[in-house]
């Protein structure tokens, strides 16, 4: 009975940890990579960073275990119909505040993946902050019609 | 190194032949509906000849589309995030369509118009585009042949590099370090466009797009249509 409850607390917890993550005031929550065909030369990874912190936090860099040719970070910006990419340095968190890596916004790109990873697998990323500490975040690849409902999930976890 | 001058030509000619039309009267039996996003031209516009190519259908042209409605979108397949957004969308409305057979509209045939020919074969563009749903298309051709279609309908693009977190001067581009020739991004419209069985032009879907309402606006324009 008694490793029945320690097995049910292990996956609970790790559970949580695929959808919120925190170090040194950063709270990486609801990590997801959107699902794409087999041939695509660009998988999108999309998060909530929230900065608990007095201070201001930014992520300079990101890495993957996933083998891609290079990640870069993005903010998709609309001009009339026209919709432009913008590769950016680093991606800003203020202190006290959040910043959404969705879809037509923030986000991650992996460019030129050697395989594309399927429904349900999980891809690792560091992310690294512009405070020296790294963060870990375990992304799973699901479609992006699901965004709202694990958002809407996360944020009933909010620790905070 | 190749460079490919942008085909900024945005809607106004659309524009242009819906004003003249509106201020004409020629309405010529089609009468207006109301859409909810979708921008109707009282006129169909002509979409010029044009030869794309597909790897099973062989030639995509005008023939191609003549007689059934279709949704032309413009992208390429290194599309970070609009192209990725815009077909799921759209394959979320094919499967509303599939789900609700009391629904009026006839489905249209979905197209993925690869504005980068450059780096999309019609074979991984169909691959691509098929993903989001098997009955969608993914057209390509010679660059001259992408740049006649997407000026015919207005169709904004064009590619950019950056470096070292800018953006190239266009006049520039010539100054590309080699290894990076291919390293450009596409800005294209996201916009949708609706052909009607003649293959012309009768609507755009500006985004941002929801598919229920998508499936609204072309029930009430083939309504009009017929």
């Amino acid at each position: 009975m008694k490793s029945c409850i320690y097995r049910a607390m292990g996956a609970i917890l790790l559970t949580l940890s695929a959808f919120s993550v925190a170090a040194e005031g950063l709270m990486v929550t609801n990590p997801w990579v959107r699902s794409a065909p087999p041939n695509a030369p660009a998988l999108g990874v999309f998060m909530m960073l929230k900065n608990h912190s007095d201070t201001d936090l930014s992520v300079v860099d990101v890495r993957t275990t996933l083998e891609v040719n290079r990640v870069e970070m993005h903010r998709t910006m609309m001009t009339d119909d026209v919709m432009m990419m913008m590769p950016q340095e680093l991606i800003p968190v203020e202190a006290h505040s959040s910043t959404e890596l969705k879809p037509g916004s923030w986000h991650i790109m992996l460019i030129e993946p050697k395989q594309v990873p399927k429904m349900g697998e999980t891809v690792h990323l560091t992310l690294v902050l512009s405070n020296g500490f790294e963060q870990m975040v375990a992304a799973v690849v699901r479609q992006g019609e699901k965004m709202k409902m694990m958002e809407d999930h996360s944020h009933k976890m909010k620790m905070d | 190194m190749k460079h490919q001058s942008s085909a900024r030509s945005f809607s106004f000619p659309l524009l242009l032949i819906a004003s003249i039309s509106l201020l004409a009267g020629c309405d010529q039996g089609f009468k207006i509906p109301e859409t909810e996003s979708a921008f109707v031209l009282p006129e169909a516009a002509v979409v010029e000849g044009f030869q794309l190519s597909h790897p099973t259908l062989g030639e995509f042209n005008l023939d191609s589309i003549k007689g059934k409605w279709s949704l032309f979108f413009f992208g390429y397949t290194r599309c970070p995030d609009v192209c990725p957004t815009e077909l799921f969308m759209m394959s979320e409305m094919m499967k509303q369509i599939e789900k609700n057979p009391a629904l009026e509209i006839q489905a249209p045939q979905v197209v993925f118009i690869s504005l980068d020919p450059q780096r999309d074969t019609p074979e991984a563009l169909q691959q691509y585009a098929g993903f989001y749903h098997p009955s969608f298309i993914g057209v390509t051709g010679v660059q001259s042949a992408v740049d006649q279609l997407s000026k015919s309908m207005g169709v904004y693009y064009e590619r950019v590099y950056h470096l070292n977190g800018k953006i190239l001067d266009p006049a520039s581009q010539k100054d590309v370090p080699e290894g990076l020739e291919d390293s450009y991004l596409v800005n294209h419209s996201a916009s949708i466009f609706l052909i009607n069985p003649r293959g012309e032009l009768q609507a755009i879907h500006r985004p941002p797009h929801q598919p229920d309402v998508i499936i609204r606006d072309i029930t009430s324009i083939q309504n009009a249509w017929r």
